[in-house]
């Protein structure tokens, strides 16, 4: 097994009284896209952060490409987008690309020409000489994602890369994330948006109020589900239906989506049981499909009682 | 080192770019170029002012008054015999504009010292001023002789003296006049005051700007924020520097061309107001070390403040000890240690460094102080520099990092200690 690129070890972060991160330990191993998934203030940003020196750990350590030391130090093989978006407003496009990557240690010459080959692939480049503040939310999103890749890192952390995106731009950059992973980059990716880390990410690690609940494959993390899920999908409304979804002896779980509905059965209950109960039951049926739980589902499985209890108490700084 | 020097570039070609740089650049050329074109062309406006001198004692008053005048720039004098109805008709020529004034001489100007003047405008002074002199001297005159002086006698009492006054620096005496020297002062500190303010506050913006966009996140994470601030300092510096060495190039055509400009405004010779100050090369170095000295003190000070707040507005507000320290010194400057440039608190402020790098360029320019002196407000600027960019840099490394509320002054000191 290769060393990790990075390694989390007991990492624990306070902010006046709250706990915002406790006790986690994550590793990266090359060439993966890793996504760090949590409800809104789980502490994804807060761990990030800790990674990148912008805060200090209070206990714990953070090691980058097997090394003690200041992440700074490394900073040139290392990218970063922060989940509070923001480029200079006054600045040229391609100025601001150049800046930011002779800020990573990159040479002048080198980081124009970079910028000026990125902004042609993501259809920016007769935007290359304008101000930052002419282009709209998601160019400039797109303008600070190149800025992430420019100095062609070898770890890219990305927070809510996605987040504000239409789905072809989503798709555009996600292009580039599985691209650069061919191309041997390691990913860390935090995001809340299920169906986006079940497509792109090798592993997964769920957060939740600074406490790592699950992590490991996707495979893995499905193992951990228990019971047995059932997607129905129907011709027509939920109607006579709704009355074997109430029998608790069957059905543990419903999610009713309207169209479709995802059951979680009850302990040691048959699937064909259920099956026949909705037939005599008179429902139309377009769908009966047994299937592993979205990771949609674990999550709000594992986080749900989490979060109920987040809301209560005092919501701590950061996310 | 290389990240810092691309800050700085950073800094200094974005300040270069902006509008507001080449704006303020013209701006104090044009202002200054004003202060000696304005004065002239109000001096010559509507040429000299005509008036008639009516005598009614029928004396040779009223001939040496006519002749008194036109002796001088400011007056057309025309004596008019006295006749009746003659003051109406001239009244009358008056309010038809063909005449300005008209001026009521009577037996009683000797005897009493009262005399008319009558015109469509009374409220020009330097016209007054002229008028009362001419009076005054040919009255006085005329008296003399009733007292039975000698007109020879007279001519030789009356001969004008002429005073300069040049101010002494150390044992050589200076070829500027007082005049002179004082609106040098009084531009210098006008200059010291407008340009450590002006460059303070863009420090103070661009540390805010990183912060509310969140760039910093990314700098932080790639270079130190000492490296970032010094940079950042150093860059707006430069840019300051390169709109000084505009002006000071501006000003010093303007000087060697002033003959041009104010012939051009004003055709009669002698009438510029304004004095041209000279300024010497001590005088240039001065004012650059401080204004340097200055700028780098105030400088860390607004990067503080720019980290310790997250808006525009509370930056604001955090920065008004800072502005009315500034202001204080620019007001001292201006109006209490000019007119006692030795007084004890005149040398105790151009000692301090916070308000030494206003007052001492202006004690110098009214009259250099000891060099003893000079020496010790040098060396406090400097200690100065190294304290307060220690703890600044301290409290931006912490500040810039922070989000929501503004820290109070026990939070700030925490920082200090613990950063």
């Amino acid at each position: 097994m290769t060393a990790p690129i990075l390694e989390l070890d007991h990492v624990t972060k306070r902010f006046a009284g709250t706990i915002a991160v406790d006790d986690l330990s994550l590793a990266l191993r090359p060439g993966v896209i890793y996504g760090l998934l949590g409800p809104n203030g789980a502490g994804k940003t807060t761990t990030i952060r800790m990674i990148l020196d912008i805060l200090l750990p209070d206990a714990g350590s953070v090691r980058l490409f097997g090394r003690d030391g200041l992440a700074r130090e490394h900073s040139a093989r290392v990218g970063y987008l922060p989940e509070e978006r923001g480029l200079y407003r006054k600045m040229r496009v391609v100025d601001v690309l150049v800046f930011l990557a002779e800020m990573r240690g990159l040479e002048r010459r080198t980081a124009r020409a970079r910028a000026l080959e990125w902004l042609d692939r993501l259809g920016l480049a007769a935007w290359a000489g304008r101000r930052v503040d002419e282009l709209s939310k998601g160019m400039q999103q797109k303008v600070q994602f190149i800025s992430t890749w420019l100095h062609e890192p070898a770890l890219v952390i990305l927070d809510e890369p996605f987040a504000g995106l239409d789905p072809v731009n989503a798709q555009a950059l996600k292009d580039v994330v599985l691209e650069r992973r061919h191309g041997g980059a390691t990913v860390l990716l935090s995001t809340h948006i299920m169906e986006q880390a079940e497509k792109l990410c090798d592993q997964l690690c769920i957060i939740a109020r600074g406490r790592k609940l699950v992590d490991g494959t996707l495979a893995d993390i499905r193992r951990t589900a228990t019971g047995q899920h059932v997607t129905i999908g129907f011709d027509g409304a939920v109607g006579a239906a709704a009355r074997v979804f109430a029998d608790r002896r069957l059905v543990a779980r419903v999610d009713d989506y309207g169209q479709y509905a995802e059951l979680e059965l009850a302990p040691g209950a048959d699937p064909q049981e259920l099956l026949r109960l909705l037939v005599e039951s008179g429902a139309r049926l377009a769908r009966f499909q047994l299937m592993e739980p979205s990771l949609h589902k674990i999550f709000l499985d594992l986080v749900g009682p989490e979060t109920a209890a987040d809301a209560r108490g005092a919501s701590g700084p950061g996310a | 080192m290389r990240k810092t020097w691309a800050v700085l570039r950073r800094e200094f070609v974005e300040r270069v770019r902006t509008k507001w740089f080449w704006v303020s650049a013209l701006l104090v050329p044009l202002l200054y170029a004003s202060l000696f074109v304005v004065p002239a062309l109000l001096l010559q406006e509507g040429g000299p002012t005509r008036i008639a001198v009516v005598d009614s004692a029928r004396s040779t008053l009223g001939d040496r008054v006519t002749r008194a005048l036109e002796a001088g720039h400011a007056f057309r004098a025309t004596r008019v015999p006295v006749g009746p109805g003659i003051v109406d008709s001239l009244l009358q020529e008056v309010s038809a504009k063909r005449l300005d004034g008209v001026l009521l001489l009577t037996g009683d100007v000797v005897a009493r010292g009262a005399a008319e003047y009558r015109a469509a405008n009374v409220s020009f002074p330097r016209d007054l001023r002229e008028l009362e002199r001419v009076l005054g001297d040919v009255v006085t005159a005329a008296r003399l002789e009733r007292a039975g002086v000698a007109p020879a006698l007279l001519e030789r009492a009356a001969r004008p003296i002429t005073l300069t006054t040049k101010p002494i620096a150390g044992t050589q005496v200076s070829r500027e006049s007082a005049a002179q020297s004082f609106s040098l002062a009084y531009v210098m500190g006008i200059l010291q005051y407008m340009a450590i303010l002006m460059y303070g506050v863009t420090v103070k913006s661009s540390v805010l700007e990183e912060k509310t966009t969140r760039v910093v996140e990314v700098l932080v994470s790639s270079v130190r924020p000492f490296a970032l601030l010094l940079g950042k300092v150093l860059g707006v510096g430069a840019a300051s520097l390169f709109q000084l060495a505009i002006w000071g190039v501006a000003g010093a055509v303007l000087v060697s061309q002033r003959g041009i400009l104010t012939a051009f405004a004003a055709p009669t010779p002698g009438t510029a107001v304004f004095q041209v100050p000279q300024v010497s090369a001590a005088m240039a170095a001065i004012f650059l070390v401080y204004f340097l000295g200055g700028f780098f003190l105030y400088a860390a000070m607004f990067g503080a403040v720019g980290a310790m707040s997250s808006s525009e507005q509370e930056a604001q507000q955090a920065q008004q000890p800072i502005v009315w320290v500034l202001m204080f010194t620019f007001l001292f400057s201006i109006f209490a240690l000019l007119n006692d440039p030795n007084s004890s608190l005149s040398r105790v402020l151009s000692l301090v460094p916070f308000t030494s790098p206003i007052t001492m360029p202006v004690r110098w320019a009214a009259g250099p102080p000891p060099a003893a002196e000079l020496a010790t407000s040098l060396v406090a600027l400097a200690a100065g520099i190294v304290a307060v960019t220690w703890v600044a840099a301290r409290i931006y490394r912490v500040g810039i990092l922070m989000t929501g509320k503004r820290p109070s002054l026990r939070e700030l000191v925490r920082w200090v200690r613990a950063a």
